[in-house]
């Protein structure tokens, strides 16, 4: 029974009208594990994100959340799961304490046992002190953090996060990351939506790329960069060259962009040797790891999406 | 059973935010009605010929007090099921949040009449009291009236809803003051006998939901019952509370579940 998948996703599909959300997607997460959903804006993250929510019905497919439909019991599903939306949804009117004993009251929780949580989870957020403060007076990175408390005020086995900390500071970005590695290790399911490589790979044992509705690559962030990149990059800016030596057969990849030249390489210092071998004369030279910076843009492409 | 236990908590809620804001609803629901009995009621009343025969032997008070009830019900209903139903799904997105927890759409929607419900009852209880001390009602039926203004503010508060779920600009709301509330309030027999109106708006107001709240508070007040148009008055404002409340839950199902 707990050997199960916590949720099951098979060719799950979301139309809104005409236009294609999620196109098909398979996807598995097992119990215990942090599993990301990484991908360009309007990938179908956040679509996804909503069906496993049980807050949207998938359009095609089949979905199981914590082995039942959400379609049928949308409300045993929700009791269990912890919900961190994109955008706050704080109530601006009520102070701290208030936003977690009225959502506790959703759930069902007796008083005293919100009282209790309460105390528990502002210390685990670092908002003790803020108990009494209205919402509209917290910075951005703690109304994140009291998002994230009302989400475990019910003591979810499953966290939703999407896009848990876009648009904070790297101090905030930081602390929330502290607080999502523990609750990994007390054993909770963490599944996010992020566009962030260094949080998908901080955090993530395992993610799919999603990219215009579809899953294109699936694995654990050390594996993609094994499968789909070299193991280095060397970046050098070239400045203006017209003509001038050339780039070819260098290494297996090399991606000329406007401004510097990105290459994908095993081995970045024989590349670099190369290079000013044949007389380039790069204005910078760097040479780094690959993340999953370069697979999700070797994957998705560098144009914009917007 | 479940289903009551989350309409409940739906109804803690909205107890609680109002805990922080009922200075504001004091105006509305409180102070402009008694505002009102008092200007037109009494001082206005002051100049009317009690001797007419559209007035049925009473006071210009007593004829517009019950009335009075029955807008204090529409104006309550309407500052709770507006602006706030507003801010839950659009401005806020609190309602978002609430179904994704247990809550469903419809007892988020039962819930929240169901507080529009109890501000009502609050808010009308208060001026019967008010207006009873005046003198303003003739009849020991009254003690019936806020109830009856309770039907009028829950097929206000449920259409009002309704309407809130379902427009897309935010215009609208500021509209359906200026060009709904406010003209039923002057026109549905609150001021004057709808006898007096042309046949054809006269019809008109026999299809507004204020009049029929009106009619009803004042049939009360007055020892007036008759008991088919009662019948009549009660049934309608119960099928536009039915017809409100399902539209208003099919709307946020469309916007909260998508």
């Amino acid at each position: 029974m707990s050997d199960a998948p916590l949720i099951e996703a098979r060719d799950l599909t979301k139309r809104y009208g005409e236009f294609v959300a999620v196109d098909g997607i398979d996807f598995t997460v097992e119990r215990g594990e942090t599993f990301g959903f990484l991908g360009p804006n309007g990938a179908g993250k956040s679509s996804t994100m909503r069906m496993i929510g049980a807050v949207s019905p998938a359009s095609g497919g089949t979905l199981r959340v914590l082995g039942r439909d959400p379609e049928r019991d949308g409300p045993e599903i929700r009791s269990r799961l912890g919900v961190v939306p994109q955008d706050d949804n704080l109530d601006l009117e009520l102070d701290v304490g208030e936003n977690l004993h009225v959502y506790g009251r959703f759930f069902g929780l007796p008083r005293d046992e919100i009282r209790r949580r309460t105390d528990e989870l502002l210390e685990f957020v670092q908002l003790a002190d803020r108990r009494e403060s209205r919402v509209d007076s917290l910075s951005g990175g703690m109304k994140r953090r009291l998002t994230i408390a009302r989400a475990l005020i019910n003591e979810p086995e499953l966290m939703l996060l999407d896009e848990p900390t876009t648009g904070l500071d790297p101090q905030a970005r930081h602390a929330l990351w502290d607080r999502l590695y523990r609750l990994k290790q007390r054993g909770v399911t963490l599944v996010l939506t992020t566009h962030y490589m260094d949080e998908a790979e901080q955090l993530c044992d395992r993610l799919v790329v999603m990219d215009r509705a579809k899953i294109v690559a699936e694995g654990s962030p050390r594996d993609l960069i094994e499968r789909y990149v070299e193991r280095e990059v060397v970046e050098l800016r070239l400045g203006d060259r017209n003509g001038g030596p050339s780039l070819d057969g260098l290494a297996d990849h090399v991606e000329v962009l406007q401004d510097r030249v990105v290459i994908g390489t095993d081995d970045g210092d024989a590349v670099v040797d190369e290079v000013h071998a044949r007389g380039l004369a790069p204005e910078t030279v760097l040479v780094r790891r690959s993340t999953l910076e370069d697979v999700f843009l070797r994957l998705t492409g560098r144009s914009l999406i917007d | 059973m479940d289903s009551v236990r989350r309409t409940v908590a739906v109804v803690g809620w909205q107890a609680h935010s109002f805990r922080r804001l009922w200075r504001g609803s004091i105006t509305t629901s409180f102070l402009n009605p008694i505002f009102f009995l008092v200007s037109i009621g009494v001082l206005l009343g002051s100049l009317i010929d009690k001797s007419n025969p559209d007035l049925g032997g009473l006071s210009y008070l007593q004829f517009v007090a019950p009335a009075l009830l029955a807008t204090t019900a529409m104006q309550t209903a309407a500052s709770v099921t507006t602006f706030p139903v507003r801010a839950g799904l659009k401005w806020l997105k609190t309602y978002h949040a609430a179904v994704s927890t247990p809550i469903r759409v419809g007892e988020l929607v039962a819930g929240i009449l169901a507080w529009c419900g109890v501000r009502v009852i609050v808010a009308v209880t208060i001026f019967a009291v008010v207006a009873a001390i005046g003198g303003a009602f003739v009849s020991p039926l009254a003690v019936l009236a806020p109830f009856a203004a309770l039907l009028c503010g829950l097929a206000f508060g449920s259409v009002l809803a309704a309407i809130t779920s379902s427009v897309e600009g935010d215009e609208w709301l500021a509209a359906i003051f200026r060009f709904g509330l406010v003209p039923l309030f002057l026109f549905s027999g609150t001021f004057f006998p709808i006898s007096q109106l042309p046949l054809l708006l006269e019809a008109l107001a026999w299809a507004t939901p204020l009049w029929h709240g009106v009619a009803l508070c004042r049939s009360l007040a007055t020892d007036d019952v008759d008991p088919l148009l009662t019948a009549v008055h009660v049934a309608y404002l119960l099928a536009l509370t039915a017809v409100g409340s399902a539209l208003t839950v099919r709307a946020q199902r469309e916007k909260l579940r998508r």
